[in-house]
């Protein structure tokens, strides 16, 4: 009997605890308090409460972590975040815009002849968050920082110098001439940050670590919960100025799961996202709450074959498989649409693309026939084609090409890995590689020559897949495409015209040798409430998908 | 997992003949029921191709003109984001969603059973060896441990079978010890070994054979288990992968279209669900055969 | 003197199992093919920065020596650094415990607090309509995928009926409107203790759907053990006893009969932990709930291997801990046990 009255008591004392700590049958009389009301009312008579505005609060829930807040060593998907808090010299407007550039922390510039010496006058009176004043010295000691150890250092390359002229007006040396512009108003290694915090950092390098702010933007770091959330709030000393409707707050809850993301929109949750599942768009544009606008994005697919490995070495099978993908059910099927066939491996919408760049079609009597000219008639040979488990688009699209490659008697063995993985894979023995890489890629800032026909394509003689920035995930190598190359780039600089029209050139060789299949240019997808207005895509910053300071709240 | 049953040594399995097995189970209105709805799933399975309505979309072509049809006189169950007839789907999943468990099961009660029934019987340290192992599995939350395993061997069908093998197996061998110790002391046991049969022989012969039903009855439980663990790491994206028509992982690919398509999740679901609740229920009456003393 | 040695026994034995479980997952992880080091760094990573990184993380040691560190490492609760977040995992842990333990709680207490009785309705009705529908519906609980029951219930509860939230904790827009002072940051109590009402049922609201989808499973075991228990019990001579000396029924079975089923129930509850552990995975994602589970499936996704390393532990660790418990609970309510 003691035993087990004690022991019921011992469950007594554990139900209360866990109804302290859980969930409470009936909730306690609930006041019926309109939320603008202040949280605690002290006093015994009535207070008199005075509603307190709610700040214009923008909740977003993003797709983007934070891998650090250092504005040089950036080089990911906080750049969303960080666009928002720092600015550039200038900001590369989208395709069709009326202006090329818009001037941002530079009103004006000009070049030298050879384009090897540039000057930019500063905006006056702009301070950074911390105080300090955005001058020509602040802007040298940011450049000559990206330039040191930023994580894009590398567009830097072409920079001899940078120096101060006077307080407002910076001179920068190239030695070669490339379009500093574009470099100038890339998405990373180019925020001016304040003087004081590089000094910080330069002598603690944790400082980034906890959430600092050291730019001249219109948003400022309120909080961070690490992998959770971010609180933004606006800059009252923006040189821009601020007006009615524009938002105080910005909650950004971080949510990977692009479903959860769907449904916090469709809940009300969240005001806007990144990204939702591609198939679910179509709901949405039938939704009378939401707009879905599908702009071209820098993002392209490409198709890798190993052209060290047989049979892919010989070109006349890389041309036959070449017209054995089915583009536009890849595009229909893969990315709900949203695309356009590539036409070489500059995207649509950025230098140096050209719709002069051949394209293959879809034949399969075409492939047939050109397999049987190579000597493999009727197929006969299997291929292992590898694609990212993370990336949705290509886990629905590569059935497809597995389906279609089986009509020419092709068999494809489809492998999801991890992106690391399939990278590790292609990096480490070509012979061992897999035979067809899957790649979605986009250029660092807005010159696919300098990138992309570059980082993918320009091979070295021995080793061709070991060349500097590592794409060359076909391990090709063609001097004829090389010489090309150099060519197009020396005048890239200068003068833009004949500069694409060598670009072309080497593009369409490059088609014509096959080391890869260009699948397609993405477009991106984006669903917006209609409450809010002021979106504009801006493709060349494709981890940016809301300028915050752009949007107005509803009435 | 259901509670681990108390096991009692049975003498014999001369009175559980198989008919009065299945006179017990069809007596009672709920186990006749569970049996049916099993044996309509295994013919699914037999006999997908057949029965599907839509049998190349239910192996995975896409059909991208019908999708996110809701339910209809052509499309009984509607179509998914794809355009495949989500009841074709369900039907040809059934085969990977039967074979698959009766694999893990099979293999888990294979390599658990004969390594219980040796510890059990020969006592001493060999016993005290296994026993600690298959307690430091046990230490884990076996979907836990499955998951774990899944993840490090990378996403896949035969990964996450492989994982769930080795995150059962000791069950299996906890039942087979415990038949196994008590069997040891049995006179017919000591005559055995005092007619000079070697021990191999004792443990196939006389101990295996009687854990049977005490094994049957968890693995028809874990039939059920089976079914939903693989459903469940399907869904989070570690085993089966797509365009397999796996349960769990079309459950997985409704999730974002619940609050306009939901009969896509909703479907599939259903049927994890059905086919589960028929092997526990199953198993259910099949405790009170074996073990009639533990419940009524 | 034999209680406080069987006590100490379990203690000893559970410590053992836990260096055990720490061997088995430091080799699970380790088993990993993907190259952690170019995990860690990220997609336009060069060879060298690899290399670098390996050396940096200590992979290139030999097994043993790479465990060895790892438990010199663990004794002084460091757990190690996610690749994916690169924080110490001690603190992604205990950031989300909270939330993670908030959800264990309401789901057991509502399974407790419905399964108890309902078993214990059943074993008095036993053999009528309501004994059948209580099986019934405890069996259904056992089979009901947990990624399945937290679907409909949003279906139903969110979009058909708008009762209910979608998902997640807390409503965002209330840290700004009335904020919340964080004390332990189990939300409801908090809310409850700074009397943030507007908070306290907002959250509430919020802990419903993903508590009772984590409490179907616990709650159709714990009906069906109370059931079993209740049912061996009532046929013990000294029940009999009781009912012929004419001992109102209702008393018999709260005061006689329920004592003596509470021990298979708190094996039950020690087991259907195991269940709830696992059961956070899919509760948390579905709901977007901020915990241990949440993250842990996203370890698990990204390869994050000493996350799924710490992950593992730290759950198979509670586990043990919680079979602890209950055994030592167990062999004080029924000392026979402690003799073994």
């Amino acid at each position: 009997m003691k035993r087990s009255s004690a022991l019921l008591s011992v469950l007594v004392v554990l139900a209360v605890l866990l109804s302290a700590c859980g969930a409470a049958a009936t909730p306690a009389p609930a006041t019926q308090a309109p939320v603008t009301q202040p949280p605690v009312p002290t006093a015994t008579e009535a207070p008199t409460i005075v509603p307190t505005p709610a700040p214009l609060v923008l909740k977003y829930a993003s797709s983007a972590n934070i891998t650090t807040w250092d504005p040089i060593a950036s080089f990911s998907t906080e750049a969303a975040y960080m666009a928002n808090m720092y600015e550039q010299l200038l900001r590369v407007n989208a395709p069709g815009s009326a202006e090329q550039y818009t001037p941002l922390l530079a009103t004006s510039w000009d070049k030298s002849a050879d384009g090897l010496t540039w000057t930019f006058h500063l905006r006056p009176n702009v301070k950074f968050h911390d105080g300090e004043a955005m001058n020509a010295a602040a802007v040298v000691k940011s450049i000559e920082a990206e330039k040191d150890h930023a994580g894009a250092s590398f567009i830097w390359l072409p920079l001899a110098s940078v120096e101060a002229v006077d307080d407002m007006t910076v001179k920068f040396t190239l030695s070669y001439a490339q379009p500093l512009e574009l470099i100038l108003g890339s998405e990373y290694a180019a925020y001016i940050v304040s003087p004081k915090a590089l000094d910080a950092a330069a002598a603690n390098k944790d400082y980034w670590s906890t959430g600092v702010d050291a730019g001249t933007g219109p948003y400022m770091l309120e909080s961070y919960k690490a992998d959770q959330e971010i609180i933004l709030t606006k800059n009252p000393d923006y040189w821009g100025g601020w007006q009615d409707g524009q938002y105080n707050k910005v909650s950004v809850q971080i949510v990977p799961e692009a479903t959860t993301r769907q449904q916090m929109l469709e809940s009300g949750d969240a005001d806007i996202v990144t990204t939702i599942p591609g198939d679910s768009y179509a709901t949405f544009a039938t939704n009378p709450d939401f707009t879905v606008s599908t702009e071209p994005a820098l993002f392209n697919y490409t198709a890798f074959f190993n052209t060290t490995k047989k049979p892919l070495s010989d070109v006349k099978v890389r041309q036959a498989l070449s017209y054995a993908f089915p583009y536009d059910d890849i595009i229909k099927i893969g990315a709900s649409g949203r695309g356009t066939q590539s036409h070489g491996t500059a995207p649509n919408g950025v230098f140096p693309y050209s719709a002069d760049v051949k394209q293959y079609t879809y034949d399969i009597e075409k492939a047939k026939q050109l397999l049987k000219d190579a000597g493999h008639p009727g197929g006969g040979f299997k291929l292992n084609m590898t694609y990212a488990s993370e990336n949705s688009t290509e886990e629905a699209f590569a059935p497809l090409i597995k389906d279609s490659f089986a009509q020419i008697g092709v068999d494809v063995t489809i492998q999801p890995m991890q992106f690391t993985e399939q990278w590790a894979l292609a990096k480490a023995d070509p012979a061992k590689a897999q035979d067809i890489f899957l790649l979605l890629y986009w250029p660092t800032y807005s010159d696919a020559g300098g990138d992309n026909m570059y980082s993918m394509f320009y091979g070295a003689k021995d080793a061709p897949h070991l060349n500097v920035t590592n794409f060359n995930l076909s391990y090709w190598y063609d001097k004829d495409y090389n010489d090309l190359w150099d060519t197009a780039n020396g005048l890239s600089g200068t003068d833009l015209a004949a500069s694409l029209a060598k670009y072309t050139e080497a593009q369409n060789l490059m088609v014509d040798q096959a080391p890869a299949a260009f699948l397609f240019d993405t477009k991106v997808a984006i669903v917006t409430p209609n409450k809010i207005t002021g979106f504009k895509y801006n493709l060349n910053y494709p981890d940016v998908r809301f300028w915050f300071y752009d949007l107005r709240a509803p009435k | 997992m259901a509670a681990i049953p108390i096991i009692t040594p049975v003498e014999s399995e001369n009175t559980r003949t198989l008919r009065h097995v299945f006179s017990m189970i069809l007596r009672e209105p709920l186990s006749l029921l569970s049996t049916a709805v099993i044996m309509l799933f295994i013919l699914m399975a037999v006999f997908a191709y057949q029965m599907a309505p839509f049998p190349e979309e239910g192996a995975g072509k896409t059909h991208a003109s019908n999708t996110l049809l809701s339910p209809s006189a052509e499309h009984w169950l509607g179509t998914d984001k794809l355009g495949r007839d989500i009841l074709s789907r369900i039907i040809v999943g059934a085969r990977p969603a039967l074979i698959i468990p009766i694999g893990v099961v099979l293999f888990a009660v294979l390599i658990g059973a004969p390594l219980g029934a040796l510890a059990g019987y020969k006592g001493g340290w060999l016993d005290e060896v296994i026993m600690r192992i298959t307690d430091l599995f046990l230490a884990f939350p076996s979907l836990l441990l499955a998951m774990a395993i899944a993840s490090a061997l990378g996403r896949g069908l035969d990964k996450a079978a492989i994982a769930l093998i080795v995150s059962w197996w000791p069950w299996y061998t906890r039942i087979a010890r415990g038949v196994a110790v008590g069997l040891r002391e049995r006179y017919f046991v000591e005559a055995a070994q005092a007619s000079g049969v070697s021990d191999a022989i004792i443990i196939f012969r006389h101990i295996l054979p009687n854990t049977l039903s005490p094994i049957l009855v968890q693995a028809t439980v874990d039939m059920g288990t089976v079914i939903l663990a693989m459903g469940g790491l399907a869904f989070l994206g570690l085993g089966t992968q797509p365009p397999s028509p796996d349960w769990g992982l079309m459950v997985s690919e409704g999730r974002g279209f619940i609050l306009d398509q939901w009969w896509i999740a909703t479907f599939p679901g259903i049927a994890i669900f059905v086919v589960v609740l028929a092997f526990n229920l199953v198993g259910d009456t099949l405790r009170d055969i074996f073990d009639p003393r533990q419940y009524k | 003197m034999q209680k406080l040695e069987f006590f100490l026994r379990r203690i000893a034995t559970s410590i053992l199992v836990l260096i055990g479980v720490s061997v088995i997952t430091f080799f699970i992880a380790r088993v990993v093919p993907a190259n952690p080091a170019a995990l860690y760094i990220g997609p336009k990573a060069r060879q060298e920065d690899i290399n670098r990184v390996t050396k940096q993380l200590g992979l290139d040691k030999p097994l043993p020596v790479q465990y060895l560190v790892y438990m010199q490492e663990l004794l002084h609760g460091d757990l190690g650094t996610s690749i994916s977040t690169k924080r110490p995992i001690t603190e992604e842990l205990t950031g989300r415990i909270p939330a993670t333990l908030e959800l264990l709680f309401s789901g057991m207490f509502i399974a407790i607090l419905l399964g108890v009785p309902l078993g214990v309705l059943s074993a008095r009705a036993q053999g009528e309509p309501l004994d059948v529908a209580v099986r019934i519906l405890s069996i259904a609980g056992v089979s009901m995928p947990a990624f399945f029951l937290g679907l409909i219930l949003q279906i139903i509860f969110f979009r058909n009926l708008h009762l209910l939230p979608l998902a997640g904790r807390v409503d965002s827009n209330l840290r700004f409107t009335n904020p919340l002072t964080e004390i332990t940051n189990f939300i409801l109590f908090d809310s409850f203790v700074t009397s943030n009402w507007v908070t306290f049922k907002d959250a509430f609201l919020h802990l419903l759907l993903p508590s009772l989808t984590l409490a179907a499973y616990p709650l159709g075991l714990i009906a069906r053990m109370t059931r079993a228990a209740m049912l061996e019990t009532l046929e013990q001579d000294y029940i009999r006893t009781a009912q012929a000396y004419g001992i109102n029924q209702t008393i018999i079975i709260y005061l006689y009969a329920l004592k003596n089923a509470i021990s298979p129930t708190l094996t039950v509850i020690g087991l259907t932990v195991a269940f709830a552990l696992t059961g956070t995975f899919f509760v948390e994602i579905i709901f977007n709930w901020p915990g241990l589970g949440l993250f842990t499936v996203r370890s698990l996704l990204n390869v994050d291997y000493p996350a799924i390393m710490g992950m593992t532990l730290f759950g198979s660790m509670g586990y043990v801990l919680i079979n602890l418990i209950v055994d030592l609970l167990q062999a004080w309510v029924d000392p026979r046990i402690s003799l073994k």
